[in-house]
């Protein structure tokens, strides 16, 4: 059965619509309080959707990103009010600052093969917070620092944003929304072909042309640089960071989001956030166990075996059980959890290997 | 000069840990071509186990009840507590193997790292759940008290040093002669070299790579009861000597056991000596050299200073 496509700029177009709505119904319903403890983790889709770009398209495994988030948390205080940049421009930023900490961190294990770069991550994610306690004139040393400088929403905001609480939280929502935009188009563009070649054969990739270190450390720059932007945007939302934040549970606990939603596709970052929110959310109503992490350790091992795309695989399966249509082969191919995208129509020889030259 | 000597001997008996819990890993490399992220973990519960085989009944430790009740004899002698861990973390070991990463085997890389970090998120969570977050002390084998040491050159020796030191030692020797001269120690290296001829050769290959597992998870809780006095015993204990052993693995290179001990000695006087002569760093930053060095070798020796080059083809 051939599914009719969408084209991409309808979907934008609809995805837009439903995410503008749904923000709309949070900031009228939901009470200020919990709308910014909820926002702080929604806006880890950000890092979430690094680790996507970082394992899923280019098979880095990055267990630091916690450490990039702590970067971009403490960069936008700095620039907030050390330097009295304005919040709205320290965003992004401290998202820069974040994806150049993640290219220094990278380049020296990028050059290897990929699980020396899972190592480094982590020795970086465990001295990361060390560190931070060492300098308290940027990071407040042990009790962390809060920061002064607010954004207050505009006179021209209509309700319910004309609350600095609610405003807050639709500008955390545009931002995630223009991270996305800008990760999907690189995706589907020529560097994305690039990255995609790199993860399922490095050394064929380079046989083509693909500048192997440039690419790589790109993409985890750039993947660094989503993680900075959610710091940036956790402190934006509550005005104070401070090392024990950013631990290396912090970075387990993105990596895990991502494999558990599915690191194959940029809707698995959505559905690993959503996890991040409803399982503490569900453990604290039912009054089950006392940290939800362990639900999350456990899903990482038995996602593994049943489904290796995440649960965006598993949706994917039984929403075409419910269907019953064949179960599509192309979608994943058992063991290996890097799939379940279409097979690209560019993949022939002569197409792929002018595109990867550059030439159209 | 004393300061000197007394900053060797500590970076000798943090090396000597870090050394043990490198080669845990560096055999689990060799034997199934992993990185076990869950090593230091599995070590962390097997230090609670002899946490409970010396404090049966204690009121405030969740299961030392049970202890008291089925096992005999308890509270257990040190040394004998400490070898009920080892069995602990043998059997933790051989469990993981069978249950999680056999049935892995054709999977691709990235799902066995996936499966090993979720172990790790996974046993953290359950020795936080069990025995929450607050530290226990860990007695020493050795004599600890304040006169239990041998003064050297105006240094102080203490006696527990020398009983770590010569207790890896010895399992270390073992371990190397077991290696290199025993038919387990064949396999291993036939197994590692190439999986399909050594099979078609009649070496168990399954069996091998169990054993590789179990000797990893020994030594792992030999490491986690030894150094527990040290340090305080926590859930959080192990991740930054996993960061040491891991840097330790990579600059002797990931498949050579004495070069992990290499490493782990590099490591560890690394850690005491450069807080104690560059200014600005202090014992707290005493990671940052280590994931210092573990760069530098990275690049100028990709395969460490003792590993195997390989060459890459299509």
């Amino acid at each position: 059965m051939e599914v009719r496509r969408i084209s991409p700029t309808v979907a934008w177009l609809a995805i837009l619509a439903v995410v503008a709505v749904a923000t709309t119904f949070a900031a009228a319903v939901v009470d200020p309080i919990t709308l910014r403890s909820n926002g702080r983790i929604v806006v880890l889709v950000l890092a979430v959707l690094g680790i996507v770009l970082a394992t899923g398209q280019t098979g880095l495994v990055s267990l630091g990103h916690g450490a990039f988030v702590g970067t971009g948390a403490f960069a936008m205080a700095v620039l907030a009010d050390d330097v009295d940049v304005p919040i709205l421009l320290a965003i992004p930023l401290a998202g820069g600052i974040a994806a150049v900490f993640g290219g220094l961190v990278g380049l020296p294990a990028l050059r290897l093969r990929g699980i020396q770069l899972a190592l480094v991550t982590l020795g970086v994610a465990v001295v990361f917070p060390v560190i931070a306690r060492q300098y308290p004139k940027l990071t407040g040393g042990v009790t962390g620092r809060t920061v002064d400088a607010t954004v207050e929403p505009p006179g021209w905001m209509p309700a319910p944003f004309d609350e600095p609480g609610s405003f807050r939280f639709l500008v955390c929502v545009a931002v995630c929304l223009v991270g996305f935009w800008l990760t999907y188009n690189l995706m589907t563009s020529r560097v994305g072909r690039a990255m995609r070649a790199i993860r399922d054969n490095d050394i064929a990739a380079a046989a083509y042309g693909v500048d192997r270190t440039t690419t790589k450390v790109g993409a985890f720059a750039f993947s660094a640089g989503l993680a900075g932007v959610a710091g940036a945007l956790q402190v934006m939302l509550f005005p104070f960071a401070s090392h024990d934040q950013f631990t290396v549970f912090l970075s387990l606990r993105i990596y895990a989001a991502a494999v558990v939603g599915g690191v194959a596709s940029i809707f698995g970052a959505v559905v690993g956030v959503a996890a991040l929110v409803v399982v503490p959310a569900v453990n604290e109503a039912l009054d089950l166990l006392e940290s939800e992490t362990a639900v999350f350790g456990l899903a990482l091992v038995v996602l593994t075996f049943v489904a290796p795309g995440g649960l965006v695989e598993l949706g994917a399966r039984l929403w075409r059980r419910l269907r019953r249509e064949p179960p599509a082969g192309t979608v994943s191919s058992p063991g290996d959890g890097s799939e379940s995208e279409r097979p690209e129509r560019v993949l022939r020889p002569t197409a792929s290997a002018r595109r990867l030259r550059g030439d159209r | 000069m004393d300061l000197f000597l007394q900053r060797i001997f500590d970076g000798l008996f943090n090396g000597a840990i870090y050394a043990s819990l490198a080669v845990a890993i560096v055999i689990t490399f060799r034997t199934t071509g992993i990185l076990n992220f869950a090593q230091g973990e599995l070590a962390v519960f097997s230090a609670y186990i002899a946490l409970l085989l010396l404090n049966p009944g204690a009121r405030t430790l969740r299961g030392s009840g049970l202890v008291a009740d089925y096992i005999p004899g308890t509270p257990w002698p040190v040394p004998l507590a400490i070898a009920g861990a080892v069995a602990a973390g043998a059997a933790a070991g051989a469990l993981v193997e069978r249950v999680v990463i056999r049935p892995l085997a054709r999977a691709s890389d990235l799902s066995i790292v996936n499966v090993t970090i979720g172990l790790l998120i996974l046993v953290n969570a359950v020795v936080v759940e069990i025995w929450g977050v607050r530290g226990y002390l860990l007695d020493s084998p050795f004599p600890t008290g304040a006169d239990d040491y041998v003064p050297v050159g105006g240094a102080r020796l203490r006696l527990e040093t020398i009983g770590v030191w010569a207790t890896l030692l010895v399992v270390l020797t073992v371990l190397a002669i077991v290696l290199r001269h025993t038919r387990l120690g064949l396999a291993f290296r036939a197994a590692t070299t190439n999986p399909e001829s050594a099979e078609l050769c009649g070496i168990p290959l399954s069996r091998t790579r169990l054993a590789g597992w179990i000797i990893a998870g020994a030594l792992g809780a030999l490491s986690a009861t030894l150094v527990a006095h040290s340090v305080v015993l926590d859930p959080f204990m192990m991740i930054r000597l996993l960061i040491f052993s891991f840097a330790a693995a990579t600059i002797g290179g990931l498949d050579s056991p004495g070069g992990a001990v290499v490493g782990g000695m590099i490591i560890g006087l690394t850690q005491s000596l450069v807080p104690g002569y560059v200014p600005g760093i202090g014992t707290e930053v005493s990671l940052v050299p280590a994931v210092a060095a573990m760069l530098l070798v990275l690049l100028i020796r990709p395969a460490g200073l003792f590993g195997t080059r390989r060459v890459s083809r299509v």
